[in-house]
């Protein structure tokens, strides 16, 4: 059944579109991550112009992060205070994300930047999941029993000034890394319609010792609240978000992620994180061949100024 | 078809009427206001007219018509990628300001079987000249970019020529049909009608239609322009009311 997407300006078939938003939403229930890092690429490869791919997926990226929000709610393994701060210095960086966003638009290289920052972006976080996965992998097999590293040491970057104690956390730290953090993947997120979990989770965790349990519901509720200042961001500015497009997706994602999480249960982190790589990895080598390889048709059109269109 | 009959009803009213100066053209379009839900497969439309004889002769042909269809225009840019140390980035562009979203040239003969280049090039008739008025700025590579602007929008569907789109039902009388794809453009149609005899331009005639695209889906891209904040705000009640409903549904 043809759906027609009125911002994307194409038609295209119902059941694929709630399909693969199931299909990443089994991922990111399997893999626990937000999943727009997969989405975006699959609906640029299929055609969807990127600017509009970026800005939907965005909506996709908010329903899964309300149902996994509110499931740490209820759990109280929220850190409220330490999500603030990281939602307001987002906020900051999605309007930086998506004004960068729109000036990329008018000039006619949004799709090469975005190309160019999932290929980066994509495969050095794929290699390092790749690296770290194989040898937790190999250790295992080798027999040595892999203890969960805790990292208690300090590093430089607790020496920062303007200390503020997060209670929840059992944190007492500078607020500066922690706005850095909160800019730097709002900006990303809103650029490249990603939620960034699989940059949050690593940072808040290994930058500043976030503990395990309060990272996740933590970076969810800061995703939530930083992907609706992007959706009503890019609808007012760069007006790509197409709320069909969108919503076909969070259905389909919502119901993907609960198969998803059951599945999770049957495999090991160690294998988990490996498949994770791997398919981070293929996303990037697919972006660098569409800028490598000669375009099928050098010439392409856009519309650049609006004279009553449509 | 019932149509096809009013408008050839309507085309011999035409005839029948009017005083005539010289050689003229009647007119007219089958519906002139075209109502077109998101996800039709096209809508056909016919275009009717008649060669109104010298006063007193009858009129003698053998006649040509070409019949050109242009929809609103907008700000477009041809973009070219070429390749840059191994990456391909659109490095040159040339804007075409204003440029048609729709452009289709129908008529009863090949156009150059019916007058000389410059004659259409005169009156605009070839898509090409199209791009050849509204680039902006003119440079050498409008030629090029505008050939191959038209050729996308060709593939497109929303340019197109047919040398056999107009047919003669009498020696004065003919029709043309038009199919519109459902990717047009909403807004007002010209249809310019160009009467030829011997490759001498007789008689011209302007007509329009409109197309007005309706339905759910239309709703919502008027709203995303002219309410960008409210359907923003919805798009957010709808994700997080998804999410909701999700987490709900499912007791993660």
């Amino acid at each position: 059944m043809q759906i027609y997407l009125p911002i994307a300006a194409l038609s295209m078939n119902l059941f694929f579109l709630v399909g693969i938003g199931a299909a990443v939403g089994f991922l990111s229930g399997l893999f626990g991550v937000g999943g727009g890092f997969l989405l975006t690429p699959l609906l640029i490869f299929s055609g969807v112009p990127a600017a509009v791919a970026v800005s939907s997926v965005t909506g996709q990226v908010a329903a899964a992060s309300t149902s996994g929000a509110l499931s740490y709610w209820r759990r109280g393994t929220i850190d409220l205070h330490l999500a603030t701060y990281l939602i307001l210095s987002s906020i900051i960086g999605v309007f930086f994300g998506v004004a960068t966003f729109s000036a990329l638009r008018a000039a006619g290289q949004l799709d090469l930047v975005i190309s160019l920052a999932y290929l980066i972006v994509l495969g050095s976080v794929g290699t390092i999941m790749m690296n770290e996965a194989v040898r937790a992998l190999l250790k295992r097999r080798a027999g040595i029993v892999m203890r969960e590293k805790l990292p208690s040491q300090h590093t430089w970057i607790h020496g920062l000034p303007m200390r503020i104690r997060f209670k929840k956390s059992k944190l007492y730290i500078s607020v500066l890394p922690v706005l850095a953090i909160g800019v730097v993947i709002g900006f990303l997120g809103s650029l490249l319609g990603i939620g960034g979990g699989f940059i949050v989770v690593p940072a808040l965790v290994y930058l500043l010792r976030v503990p395990g349990n309060i990272v996740v519901g933590t970076t969810l509720l800061q995703m939530l609240a930083m992907m609706s200042a992007t959706i009503i961001l890019q609808s007012v500015q760069s007006q790509t978000v197409d709320i069909m497009l969108a919503f076909c997706l969070m259905v389909g994602g919502t119901i993907g992620a609960q198969f998803g999480a059951s599945a999770g249960q049957y495999l090991r982190g160690e294998q988990l994180r490996f498949l994770l790589a791997a398919l981070v990895l293929a996303v990037a080598i697919r972006f660098a061949l569409t800028l490598v390889l000669p375009p099928a048709d050098p010439f392409s059109m856009a519309v650049v100024g609006i004279g009553g269109i449509l | 078809m019932k149509r096809l009959a009013a408008g050839l009803a309507l085309v011999l009213v035409l005839a029948s009427a009017g005083a005539v100066r010289a050689e003229d053209l009647v007119s007219t379009v089958s519906n002139p206001n075209i109502a077109i839900t998101s996800n039709f497969d096209g809508e056909t439309l016919s275009l009717f007219g008649n060669v109104e004889p010298d006063s007193g002769q009858a009129a003698k042909g053998p006649y040509d018509v070409i019949i050109v269809i242009t929809g609103p225009s907008v700000d477009r840019v041809a973009r070219l990628k070429t390749n840059n140390f191994g990456l391909w980035v659109n490095t040159e562009q040339v804007e075409f300001n204003p440029f048609p979203t729709y452009f289709h040239v129908l008529s009863n003969n090949p156009l150059l079987k019916i007058t000389d280049e410059q004659t259409l090039e005169a009156n605009r008739i070839l898509p090409e000249a199209q791009a050849r008025v509204s680039a902006v700025p003119q440079s050498l590579h409008v030629e090029r970019f505008g050939a191959e602007l038209v050729r996308l929008m060709s593939a497109k569907g929303l340019f197109g020529q047919n040398e056999l789109g107009v047919k003669f039902l009498s020696p004065t009388a003919y029709v043309a049909q038009l199919t519109l794809p459902g990717d047009i453009t909403n807004g007002l149609f010209i249809t310019q009608t160009y009467l030829f005899k011997g490759g001498k331009l007789l008689a011209k005639r302007g007509d329009s239609f409109a197309v007005n695209k309706t339905g759910f889906e239309r709703f919502l891209f008027t709203s995303s322009r002219d309410q960008p904040l409210l359907y923003g705000l919805t798009c957010v009640l709808l994700a997080v009311g998804t999410g909701w409903l999700g987490g709900v549904i499912f007791k993660r």
